[in-house]
């Protein structure tokens, strides 16, 4: 479970990362400076917490119970 | 109760009165930091020496921005010391290593509140960076890598690494028990406990440490990648900046672990080998950086575009050269002081043993006469004349000098001496570089046909920077108050 967790931040962190860098901030956009998506660079910066927020659930859920 | 706390290592929660009155004094800067502060909020950056670069002959960037990439410097050798003593093992290093990565966080925070003291309006600067930031611009890269990612990395990176000393020390009744309770969020030290935190700081150290390059590289980028702009256009900026964020970093912590070894009562176990390691590290980084430095005015100096040349020319030989020769002197002067003890113990011996008194009583001396000149060369304070001025420049030199000859023998046979003395001399050198990176190329940097600039700074900008130091400073003995400074022994854990 803890793993499994720890794996889907990682996960989720990194695709916010590119999904938020590539699409919703519009780097190719040639015309607009503004994000597509107010508030993109936010879930950038989201993006980086996540993965490494994920080092702190790792650590600090609990084991398992082994019956 | 306070015999309870006189239990804690590390002079954990004992406040002594020469402790309150250096607190009190630190308190006092930054409240005279934040009146100045306010004065600039309310009357905006009028009251400052920064201005538009051409139309108004001056600087928009100016001693804010010379600091902030000061503080991201220094705080790449913090996080960076303690990732390379996870993975490369370098267990001597360990009880700098807390240090370290307070001194990385300290100085992130510094350095994001000198970002925001640069802006006019900072709430408004601080949103629209969430809102409208754009991903190609080396900016975003700074805010979100350096201080999202970076600092928030470094944060995790403390706290896990504490958790174990934390636990330890719930164990023993203290006012600081619940603190240390939450901190180590049931930690108990179990083998599986201890199994698991190094799987997760090694993989913390991994990510770390490819981050911090990155990072430190995008603030380098905001200079180099601006092709308008003689002299900040280089490839060698990225690069050049993360070597002398290195250079900075690891001076000042030279600086800390001394301290720390002088005032603690364990301060022994900050042994000499840390200070030879990164004497060692310290002085490899001064070398590169000055390879740089040279390779890159050579290249401005020999092809550069006329623009190219008339920066060069101005840190050489002109406006910029006190502070040029006076950053070069001091890496120069560090690289030779960390040098001393290779040399052959044979020649070390027959080296005259000299008291530093006399040495230090001149440094002194001359850095008061450098500061009265600095002062007068900013128009802050001005009691002497433009002549008299001058010969106090040449007499404060001859001084320093001196004082340095010195001070060699005392250098030469103490190897912690060598890294404070070192510390000093490349932190100055750094943040004249700083300075250097910052100011000349909008001054004197003009591709369209405007007049030479200038730049100095008022005393607002100078007393907000003193108040961040002095915050800076607050944060890190305070948090050392709170918490241990190295690594708990077992011997003091009080565990039962």
């Amino acid at each position: 479970m803890r793993t499994v967790l720890t794996i889907s931040m990682i996960v989720v962190g990194f695709a916010l990362q590119i999904t938020s860098y590539f699409f919703l901030a519009a780097p190719w956009n040639p015309l607009y400076s503004n994000p597509r998506v107010p508030f993109a660079p936010a879930l950038f910066i989201l993006g980086v917490m996540l993965v490494f927020l994920a080092a702190v659930v790792y650590e600090l859920l609990p084991e398992k119970q082994v019956q | 109760m306070a015999e309870q706390q006189g239990t804690l290592p590390y002079g954990i929660g004992r406040f002594s009165a020469r402790l309150f009155t250096l607190i009190a004094g630190l308190l006092l800067l930054v409240a005279w930091g934040l009146f100045t502060y306010s004065r600039q909020l309310l009357e905006g950056l009028v009251v400052t020496g920064l201005r538009d670069i051409g139309t108004m002959g001056g600087a928009a960037w100016g001693l804010y921005i010379t600091f902030d990439v000061y503080f991201v410097g220094v705080s790449f050798a913090g996080i960076t010391v303690a990732a390379l003593i996870r993975l490369f093992h370098l267990d001597h290093l360990r009880p700098v290593s807390r240090m370290a990565e307070a001194l990385t966080i300290t100085a992130l925070i510094l350095a994001a509140f000198s970002v925001m003291a640069d802006l006019g309006q900072p709430l408004r600067g601080f949103v629209n960076l969430f809102r409208y930031a754009r991903p190609q611009s080396p900016f975003f890269g700074t805010f979100t890598l350096v201080i999202a990612g970076y600092l928030f990395a470094s944060l995790v990176y403390l706290y896990l690494d504490g958790r174990r000393d934390a636990a330890l020390l719930a164990r023993r009744p203290s006012r600081l028990q619940g603190f240390y309770r939450l901190w180590a969020a049931g930690y108990r030290d179990t083998p599986a406990e201890r199994a698991r935190h190094d799987r997760v700081t090694l993989w913390l150290a991994l990510a770390i440490v490819p981050l911090l390059v990155t990072a430190h590289s995008t603030l380098g980028f905001v200079f180099g990648i601006q092709s308008g702009r003689p002299g900040w256009y280089s490839t060698l900026q990225a690069p050049g900046f993360v070597v002398m964020a290195g250079v900075s970093g690891i001076g000042l912590l030279l600086i800390i672990a001394a301290i720390m070894r002088a005032i603690l009562p364990e301060g022994e176990r900050v042994h000499r080998g840390i200070f030879r390691w990164l004497g060692t590290l310290l002085l490899l980084l001064i070398v590169a950086y000055l390879y740089f430095m040279v390779a890159e005015l050579l290249t401005t100096m020999y092809a550069g575009s006329r623009h190219e040349t008339e920066i060069s020319r101005s840190l050489l030989a002109g406006e910029f050269a006190w502070l040029f020769w006076g950053s070069v002197a001091g890496l120069v002067l560090g690289a030779l002081v960390l040098s001393l003890r290779f040399l052959p113990a044979s020649f070390q011996a027959r080296i005259p043993t000299i008291s530093p008194r006399w040495g230090m009583v001149l440094g002194i001396g001359a850095l008061i006469l450098i500061g009265l000149r600095a002062l007068q060369g900013l128009d802050l304070f001005s009691p002497f004349s433009v002549t008299t001025a001058r010969w106090l420049a040449w007499l404060a030199v001859a001084l320093a000098l001196i004082a340095f000859l010195l001070l060699l023998p005392f250098l030469t046979r103490n190897v912690v001496a060598a890294g404070v003395a070192a510390g000093i001399l490349v932190n100055f050198a750094a943040i004249g570089k700083r300075v250097l990176l910052v100011v000349p190329s909008q001054t004197q940097g003009m591709l369209l046909p405007y007049g030479p600039g200038w730049y100095k700074p008022t005393w607002v900008e100078i007393s907000i920077i003193v108040g961040l130091f002095a915050l800076g400073i607050l944060l890190y003995v305070l948090f050392f108050k709170i918490f241990p400074v190295m690594e708990v022994h077992p011997t003091e854990e009080g565990a039962e």
